[in-house]
């Protein structure tokens, strides 16, 4: 096995390199993730339910607080997360009529690239991201959405 | 895919003040991205939500000799906190020893000046540094352009206190270099304090570069940074330079250190490391024997001017010329030193132990812009909240226009009404300029959905948020603890949609209020917290009814005895507002634009304080949580933070209390069943994005009555860590909203002595909720029915 080292020869261990939080952050996602997901199916509903209420409702009286599914919040809390570099976002180019997809940059300072992919609400342009996010998903354990 | 960064905003600005009273002047700076011209309008601003369900934007404009076009310059943000010593012909050594401790935050960033006589566009002087190679750098400028460097070989780690040291004999050309780690059991904080093996990160280096002294130069020395241009037009006078005889000018800096030093000091010659060693064996000079002293041209002890505050920027050399200094950009002083041992937590008690400053390269105290106009407000404008009105050419775009806030109150004479609505300018200060779309994943969690940015957010996070605000940490991990009105403050403003809320927050939320008042006829004066600071329960004690904005969670101490007066001295007050009183916050003793906040270990938190550095370097008391200082904000409001979830709100319930003779009169033409606020243009309802609870256990009156409480929250909100000792399943301790009864916002009425009262809704949304349906409906009903009752002389029902 290659033992690899930092530019000052101090080994670049597994623990230097969180692999225990990716480890475990796998076994979730694995576990308990994608089995919703695999089946074309279950993961059109999963889908379903987000584009119906991307950004939650306020509570109406007399009925619950509109709440996610237990399948939905594990995965869109896992989406959520994602660390920043390169990641979607909204960027509201014409007040209250266009939101536009944007990439975040890793650190403050550094240019967020807007798309030319624009909604004309809100909630819409958060379900794309979700989408996507959900797409990147899969595509990293290899399934094609 | 394009770069469409042509979206950003290209135009934004400060003043030097946010609380002027008519006759006085305020001064505006502001910059222009692309130099455009600009034209300036003075308006009233009346509501700032721009929600098409709500009443729009509404402004008024107002007539003043400023409403013009003007030159748009570009200018510079400097930011970065660094200790600038002037120029003196005798920090222009030949053979010298710098030495201190340092304790690198970030070694791998990059170049960082520690102690430097260095300009960089020429390459003369002489400085210690960490290079690209997270290595101790000694670097001497020969010839411009030419330039010797010899570096430990070894990286420093981060959060490791050092040792290090830096002699160069100029005769023979011999350099000696030392990097020792320094770690204690304590004073490493978070860091590490096992270091096998100690090679790793351990040099002394015996070099020999060319003989002859450094080439000189008149730029100044400087700690945390080296010259980049030595003249930047800018200087430090007044304020909290206060001491100054003149104004210093400062430089363009770069290579910004991130991390601490402590015992900085210089000699006019190479010593030994026997000598080192006893140099550094004091804050000053106060330990080296006289015989010693000769080379020793600076001795910089700072703890040298900690007493009762370390609020100073003042840097003290105790050494023999008084090469005083001063920090620039608000270093943060008092901080844990090499030498903590945690047997105190408050310089106060063991200042020897406190003599760390800690840098940031991205901390901003002032902008130091060139000014731009300058209002003198008319002696009749009446009370309210004003904007200087920036648009590139005159156009209304996100891009082109910028709003800068201002408070105009009443004539020193007197009040001009019986109401004083109190604007939370503490908390608008607190809350700046986050940045949190960009960099925070968490802030997705909260908010329930992917963040928006808007052209304002754009400039922000290209100006890397011009200084930050107390919700964000600089990139080394410390939180930030200092924040200043004296550069943009691009959340604070009309027509701005905040990352924490579904909608509006903080400033632009505050205007639903002032919306509502303006409608429903009051007249009522403005005033800012600073002002309640100023001048106490003289202020407050003028006004039949005082009214607190959304949000007022930051107060100083000054602050929270105003109101505790007011309440015992028969004072009505209504609390429109949840999380409120909350940290503790000071402000700068020379001046009211910088407030510091230290976020302690308790509290639901953006940040958590560091070993040992719990205490506010303003006031040298104990900062975080209002509730750890014995001043739970139940005492004064009835109502208690109990949880938050920044997304969709929910509406309240009429409770038996709201039966009772003595609170009836609150709920005139209110329904018993009817629900109360489910509506609204934050989250859609009146209990939303943070909410108080009544609890007699946290200092809620034992006479206090339950109006009304909220139900039906989400499950994006949590209950606050403060009440979590253990996490677990569950509903009392960390359940959300659809598991935890603690999960609610209530509203409260008590009486207070002299025929005083406080009314508190315990929601952030509460003021959101007063406009719908043309101002009429229940949530406004009860508001009004409130401040009537109040304005009303004699005993309350």
């Amino acid at each position: 096995m290659d033992h690899e080292t930092d530019a000052h020869g101090i080994p670049l261990t597994a623990l230097r390199q969180d692999y225990a939080f990716k480890a475990v952050d796998d076994y979730n996602v694995r576990m308990y993730i994608l089995p919703h997901l695999v089946d074309p199916e279950s993961r059109a509903r999963v889908i379903a339910e987000h584009k119906a209420d991307p950004l939650y409702s306020p509570t109406r009286p007399g009925e619950p607080a509109p709440i996610y599914s237990q399948v939905l919040v594990r995965l869109i809390d896992k989406l959520r997360v994602v660390q920043t570099a390169g990641k979607h976002i909204i960027v509201e180019t014409e007040p209250g009529r266009e939101y536009t997809i944007a990439l975040l940059p890793a650190t403050r300072g550094e240019t967020v690239v807007l798309t030319e992919e624009t909604y004309a609400t809100r909630g819409e342009a958060d379900h794309a991201i979700f989408l996507k996010r959900l797409k990147a998903l899969l595509a990293s354990y290899g399934i094609e959405m | 895919m394009s770069d469409r960064q042509d979206r950003m905003l290209r135009i934004t600005g400060y003043s030097d003040r946010l609380s002027v009273r008519p006759g006085e002047a305020i001064t505006f700076y502001v910059h222009s991205e692309e130099n455009e011209a600009y034209e300036a309008q003075t308006v009233r601003l009346i509501h700032g939500d721009t929600s098409a369900e709500g009443p729009g934007f509404k402004e008024e404009p107002v007539e003043a000799a400023v409403n013009r076009a003007y030159p748009g310059t570009h200018q510079r943000i400097d930011a970065g906190s660094y200790i600038i010593v002037p120029h003196d012909a005798r920090l222009a050594v030949e053979s010298f020893t710098l030495c201190a401790y340092v304790y690198p935050t970030l070694p791998a960033l990059g170049m960082q000046g520690l102690l430097t006589k260095w300009n960089e566009a020429d390459g003369t002087g002489y400085g210690l540094f960490i290079d690209e190679n997270a290595t101790l750098c000694l670097r001497i400028g020969r010839d411009p352009g030419a330039e010797e460097r010899v570096s430990s070989g070894r990286p420093l780690f981060r959060n490791v206190w050092y040792q290090v040291s830096a002699a160069y004999d100029a005769e023979s050309g011999r350099v000696r270099l030392v990097q020792r780690p320094w770690v204690t059991q304590a004073n490493g904080g978070f860091g590490m304090s096992l270091i096998h093996p100690l090679e790793d990160t351990t040099a002394e280096i015996e070099a020999r570069v060319s003989p002859g002294a450094p080439a000189p130069n008149a730029c100044p020395f400087l700690m945390a940074a080296s010259v980049a241009e030595p003249d930047s037009g800018r200087s430090i006078f007044g304020g909290h330079f206060a001491g100054l005889a003149e104004p210093w000018p400062i430089p363009i800096h770069t290579h910004k250190f991130n991390g601490r030093l402590d015992r900085p000091k210089l000699a006019n010659r190479a010593l030994t490391q026997a000598e080192i060693d006893a140099l550094l064996a004091g804050a000053g000079v106060e330990y080296l024997p006289l015989a010693a002293r000769d080379p020793v041209v600076a001795a910089w002890d700072f703890t040298a001017n900690i007493r009762d505050n370390a609020a100073s920027t003042e840097i003290v050399d105790t050494g023999p010329f008084a090469l005083h200094g001063r920090g620039v950009n608000m270093p943060v002083r008092a901080m844990p030193g090499f030498n903590w041992t945690s047997d105190y937590m408050s310089y106060r008690h063991g200042r020897e132990e406190y003599g760390a400053i800690h840098f940031h390269d991205e901390s901003v105290d002032d902008a130091r812009w060139q000014p731009a106009f300058t209002f003198t407000v008319p002696d009749d404008l009446k009370s309210g909240v004003y904007a200087a009105r920036l648009r590139i050419g005159g156009v209304e775009s996100a891009e082109t226009e910028d709003y800068l806030p201002f408070f105009v109150r009443p004539p020193a004479s007197g009040p001009t009404a019986r109401i004083a609505l109190v604007m939370s300018t503490v908390s608008y200060l607190a809350y700046a300029n986050d940045n949190l779309g960009v960099t925070s994943p968490v802030a997705q969690l909260l908010t329930a959905r992917a963040p928006m940015l808007q052209p304002s957010d754009l400039l922000l996070n290209k100006k890397e948020a011009y200084g930050l605000g107390t919700y964000s940490t600089y990139r080394d991990g410390w939180g930030v603890t200092v924040s200043s009105a004296l550069r943009p403050i691009l959340n604070m403003r009309p027509k701005y949609s905040h990352l924490f809320s579904p909608s509006v927050w903080q400033f632009n939320a505050d205007l639903h209020l002032v919306d509502w008042l303006e409608a429903m006829g009051y007249a009522v004066d403005i005033h800012t917290e600073e002002d309640v600071h100023r001048e106490g329960v003289g202020l407050l004690g003028q006004y039949r009814v005082v009214l607190t904005a959304h949000h007022p969670e930051y107060v100083s101490e000054r602050i929270m005895d105003a109101y505790q007066e007011y309440q015992l001295r028969g004072g009505r007050w209504l609390y429109l507002a949840a999380n409120g009183f909350y940290w503790v916050t000071e402000f700068h003793p020379d001046n009211p634009n910088l407030v510091e906040v230290r976020k302690g270990d308790q509290g639901s938190r953006a940040w958590t304080g560091m070993p040992g550095e719990y205490c506010n370097a303003f006031d040298g008391k104990h900062g975080g949580a209002w509730r750890i200082r014995g001043r739970p904000m139940a005492n004064l409001l009835g109502v208690s933070f109990t949880s938050f979830g920044l997304t969709q709100s929910s509406y309240y319930r009429r409770a038996p209390d709201s039966e009772r003779d003595e609170c009836t009169w609150i709920f005139e033409g209110v329904g018993r069943d009817e629900p109360i606020g489910d509506f609204g243009l934050i989250g859609g309802g009146a209990a939303g994005l943070e909410l108080d609870r009544a609890d007699l256990e946290l200092g809620t009156p034992h006479r206090a009555f339950l109006l009304a409480h909220s139900e039906g929250h989400s499950d994006i909100f949590v209950p606050v860590t403060e009440e979590i000792t253990y996490s677990s399943r569950g509903q009392l301790l960390t359940g959300t909203g659809e598991t935890n009864p603690k999960i609610r916002a209530d509203m409260v009425y008590f009486k207070t002595p002299q025929e005083g009262a406080v009314f508190s809704v315990g929601s952030m949304a509460w003021c959101g909720s007063l406009s719908h349906n043309g101002y009429d409906n229940n949530v406004s009903r009860i508001t009004r029915n409130v401040i009537d009752g109040f304005l009303r002389d004699g005993p309350l029902p």
